[in-house]
């Protein structure tokens, strides 16, 4: 029984071999198509790096200017005394360093 | 015929952005890939979209390929893994009945049983619908175990080899294989 059966898959495979076997050379346009594809991707990516560089450069930059801000700021506030305060420093005389 | 290429060759210019290089590589790997697609995917609508995508996968992970094994060897295994995953997104059948097949297949499934000459193409592509029909009753893995050794004829060492299995593994498998497969033919003989 088992036997039988096992030769009728194989008679069924065997009529199907044919039906089974792949291309042997690409088709028409496929290999632009696909190396198109690679280029596409391979300019995207640089693309992408491009984007990152300058992105990083953009924020480095924008934290620069922040952090001078900053301490101009920390600067010109040490210096700008309410008035009561600066005519106690006055009175007292108080050495600001 | 193909001209021999050296891959090792073509590999570093491909990676020095030679587009020629990679035409040469598409032009060797091309055959395997479409052998392994042709046999592995079921549905052959998207054959094509199939081996365009494991040829994209084949060139950008290709920094992993180590050179210790043939490349094809390499692209053999990506590729039957893209099939294997391919063909988990489809639903197994738990079982195949008489009442299933169309009259074409019915044809079929007796004409197999006579045995007989050599089909012309219209015939083969009817079988190979039926013996699709018979193996969507496995799963993925062991529909492509089944069709390495019975259609492609591979040895349990080079199956070891693209699949990663133990041969022990393999003779396990087949055995739970070959079984279902009777039981299933012996059902469409009694007309389940």
């Amino acid at each position: 029984m088992n036997m039988n059966e096992d030769k009728q898959w194989q008679s069924l495979l065997s009529h199907s071999a044919t039906a089974f076997t792949g291309d042997a050379v690409p088709p028409y346009g496929f290999m632009a198509s696909t190396l198109a594809r690679l280029k596409e991707k391979k300019n995207q990516q640089e693309q992408l790096e491009k984007i990152g560089i300058r992105a990083f450069l953009i924020s480095i930059g924008a934290l620069v200017i922040v952090a001078a801000i900053t301490m101009d700021l920390h600067f010109q506030n040490r210096s700008d005394l309410e008035p009561g305060v600066r005519s106690l420093i006055q009175v007292e005389n108080v050495q600001l360093s | 015929m193909e001209q021999p290429i050296d891959i090792a060759d073509c590999l570093q210019r491909w990676k020095k952005g030679n587009e020629d290089a990679a035409e040469e590589l598409i032009r060797h790997l091309y055959p395997v890939i479409s052998k392994i697609v042709h046999v592995h995917l079921p549905r052959r609508d998207h054959e094509e979209d199939l081996v365009q995508e494991i040829l994209m996968k084949t060139f950008s992970r290709i920094h992993q390929y180590k050179g210790d094994a043939p490349l094809s060897h390499w692209v053999s295994r990506l590729a039957l893994t893209t099939c294997l995953d391919r063909l988990r997104a489809q639903k197994i059948r738990p079982e195949i009945r008489w009442a299933d097949l169309s009259p074409e297949d019915q044809d079929v499934f007796d004409a197999s049983w006579l045995g007989g000459s050599s089909p012309d193409a219209s015939q083969a592509i009817q079988a190979r619908d039926l013996v699709d029909k018979i193996l969507s009753t496995l799963s993925p893995a062991d529909r492509s175990l089944i069709l390495m050794i019975d259609l492609e004829g591979q040895s349990m060492e080079e199956i070891s080899n693209t699949t990663g299995w133990g041969v022990s593994k393999i003779k396990m498998r087949l055995f739970r294989i070959r079984t279902r497969l009777r039981k299933t033919i012996q059902n469409l003989n009694e007309r389940i």
